[in-house]
């Protein structure tokens, strides 16, 4: 194990970490309005067909990841209008978006390819270094440069939501509306506003990541590709402590923990490869134990808010 | 109102959900499985018999058929072999490992008259389901030598091609081509197969190389734990290719899309083809630069001897080996990037492996 293998380590861990904090932000913004939306692995499905086609058929991923932005968007707008405007319960729609999207994601893909069996691919989008015609040699200059533009915009987004949360009237009138609502609406808060926005921000942000692993990782489309980053950003909120920092730190986490056990199941030190795959769950189990399971999430998260009713 | 707009919203999933549960959700599959069928009755080749019975297979997978490895070649297969034989299709691709049975069942309840599956790990479902059918045929693509004898009723055979041959056909390339004297592979779930072919794949290397004046290492085999993940090959192509890895071969699906895609990003890094892969088990050569040729396992044959046999009213009970003998195994089309004379001695060693004489 030398310093080539720790740099390596530590540049998977930032390409597998950027499709999760997209998708922790998300949840991140919905949680502080009090919506809980447990569906965003298919919301971030739906994204990442959204992508992959737009950015076939124009040849443009930055137009793929608009599209799976607004792909995103529409999609949770069945969750939103459920959970907001008919009080609906948030964990049953959020699954039922998990079982929804995916299968329309694979009839669409079916529907326009056909029952074809070749293989897809598009171009992807070119990172900083390749943009500017530079070959980033030490580890510093491939972190800060050889890196796509989502990548800069998922960390970009952090500060911003660190700081629109902690620092501005808005951001903290946003998140007034995840702890009481009704004291929120007293205050003059458009409550309902302030969830269908905060449906409109979870949409974009999970259909993003999933339009990154089409548009920026990897070439192909296939069925299941998210492969359960929606639940691990869920997971990743709840590490993060419902701040900004803390679900990156949580990201980076996971993405480390993931990208460990594959470099170590490569390197085998003659040990069973089951013994790499559980370090991601086994680091969880311990993270948890250590930071303590006290809630300390928006107090409305998953109830439904009722403007008549005392 | 709301409640009417509540039934609307549930009314849509629910038909969203029927349309496409031919392709990804296993448990309806085959509501929607008709329309995934080739070539309707009239449009199908005409039977090589003279009744008037329409034959219908269905096939059952757990990853894509547009994959670009094995669910692809898997589906080809099944379409080629029914379109010889005058058969209609439909499959389920993507079911999740708790809906095998469910899945295979629907399709008896349907009136299939094959079932096919590609792969080992659907043996419990295929004989669990083979016992309630047995007026069904099932045909096990990778299946144990002993599955058919445990069929109570008959009507299961394995089509198994010799992973072990499988590996020698890609492992003698592999050796032949290694400059870092390391070489890998990336399998998708821990199963006998792969395991055979990444045994068949570092032995046939191993040799070649000694052979040749230098030496093959296969790193450890490595499992994405998925056929699906194209991401988990870019980081094991990665990883693998800072162990100093040159050639790499899988058994994984969408997952070697991934490597491929990994390999072809280090070549252009590279400015040059110095990382190669081979491909399965379809000839695919020209899909990735990186592929430098395909090991190719003719399932249409075996699946066409299945369906004869369905027809001529004698299946079941038995196994259809796939070798390089009998013209079931073969390697595909050889890129340029592999010298002439490497090529030469490469069929060299594949008429060896034909003629029983490789490595003895």
């Amino acid at each position: 194990m030398d310093m080539n293998f720790v740099t390596n380590l530590l540049l998977a861990s930032v390409r597998m970490a950027t499709p999760l904090i997209f998708i922790s932000l998300a949840e991140l913004y919905s949680q502080r309005a009090g919506l809980t939306n447990i569906g965003l692995e298919g919301l971030a499905t739906i994204g990442s067909l959204a992508g992959f086609m737009v950015s076939l058929l124009t040849g443009s991923p930055m137009l793929g990841v608009l599209a799976g932005l607004l792909a995103g968007i529409l999609v949770n707008m069945i969750f939103a209008y459920a959970t907001i405007s008919l009080c609906a319960e948030q964990i049953v729609y959020g699954m039922a978006i998990n079982i929804f999207a995916p299968a329309l994601a694979a009839f669409v893909y079916r529907v326009y390819f056909g029952s074809g069996s070749e293989l897809v691919q598009v171009k992807l989008m070119n990172t900083l270094s390749s943009s500017v015609g530079i070959t980033p040699s030490n580890f510093f200059a491939r972190l800060l440069l050889d890196q796509t533009f989502m990548v800069y915009l998922a960390y970009a987004l952090v500060v911003f939501t660190a700081i629109y949360f902690n620092r501005t009237k808005s951001g903290l009138n946003y998140k007034a509306v995840g702890e009481y609502p009704k004291a929120a609406a007293t205050l003059g808060i458009d409550v309902i506003r302030t969830k269908y926005l905060a449906s409109i921000i979870c949409g974009a942000l999970a259909g993003m990541g999933g339009a990154y692993l089409t548009t920026c990782y990897t070439t192909t489309y296939v069925d299941g590709n998210v492969a359960g980053r929606g639940f691990i950003a869920l997971a990743a909120v709840i590490f993060g402590r419902w701040s900004a920092g803390g679900v990156l730190l949580a990201c980076l986490f996971f993405g480390f923990c993931d990208a460990l056990q594959i470099r170590l199941q490569v390197m085998s030190f003659g040990l069973p490869y089951q013994f790499f795959q559980m370090i991601p769950y086994v680091a969880t189990v311990l993270v948890l134990a250590l930071i303590g399971m006290k809630k300390a999430g928006p107090k409305s998260c998953g109830k439904p808010y009722r403007r008549e009713e005392r | 109102m709301k409640r009417i707009v509540s039934l609307a919203l549930a009314l849509m999933m629910t038909v969203s959900l029927t349309a496409c549960a031919g392709a990804a959700a296993p448990a309806a599959a085959p509501a929607a499985a008709p329309a995934e069928s080739a070539p309707a009755a009239s449009e199908a080749p005409a039977a090589p018999e003279a009744e008037s019975k329409d034959y219908k297979v269905a096939m059952i997978c757990d990853s894509s058929i547009s994959d670009g490895g094995w669910g692809a070649a898997c589906y080809n297969a099944m379409v080629d072999a029914a379109a010889a034989n005058g058969w209609e299709t439909a499959y389920s691709d993507m079911i999740d490992q708790s809906a095998y049975y469910d899945t295979i069942v629907s399709y008896c309840d349907l009136g299939y008259d094959l079932i096919y599956a590609p792969g080992n790990q659907y043996t419990d479902a295929v004989l669990q389901a083979a016992e309630e059918y047995p007026e069904i045929a099932f045909a096990l693509l990778n299946g144990g030598a002993n599955t058919p004898e445990k069929a109570v009723n008959g009507n299961v055979t394995s089509l198994l091609p010799d992973a072990n041959q499988i590996g020698w056909i890609a492992g003698a390339m592999a050796g032949l081509m290694t400059e870092s004297g390391t070489i890998a592979f990336i399998g998708g779930m821990e199963l006998d197969t792969t395991k055979a072919k990444y045994q068949g794949y570092a032995e046939a290397a191993a040799y070649v190389a000694e052979k040749a004046g230098k030496s093959a290492k296969t790193l450890d085999i490595v499992y994405s734990n998925s056929f699906s993940a194209s991401d988990k090959g870019i980081e094991f192509a990665k990883a693998m290719i800072d162990q100093g890895a040159d050639v790499f071969f899988g058994d994984a699906s969408a997952v070697d899309s991934g490597a491929r895609q990994a390999i072809d990003e280090a070549n252009a890094a590279a400015g040059s083809v110095k990382i190669y892969d081979i491909a399965q088990p379809a000839d695919i050569l020209g899909q990735n630069e990186c592929i430098i040729t395909s090991q190719v396992t003719d399932n249409s044959s075996l699946v066409g001897l299945s369906m004869q046999a369905v027809m001529d009213g004698t299946f079941g009970g038995e196994v259809i080996y796939g070798t390089l003998q009998n013209g079931a195994l073969s390697a595909g089309k050889i890129s340029d990037l592999v010298p002439a004379e490497v090529q030469a001695q490469y069929q060299e060693y594949l008429e060896q492996m034909i003629n029983d004489t490789f490595m003895k």
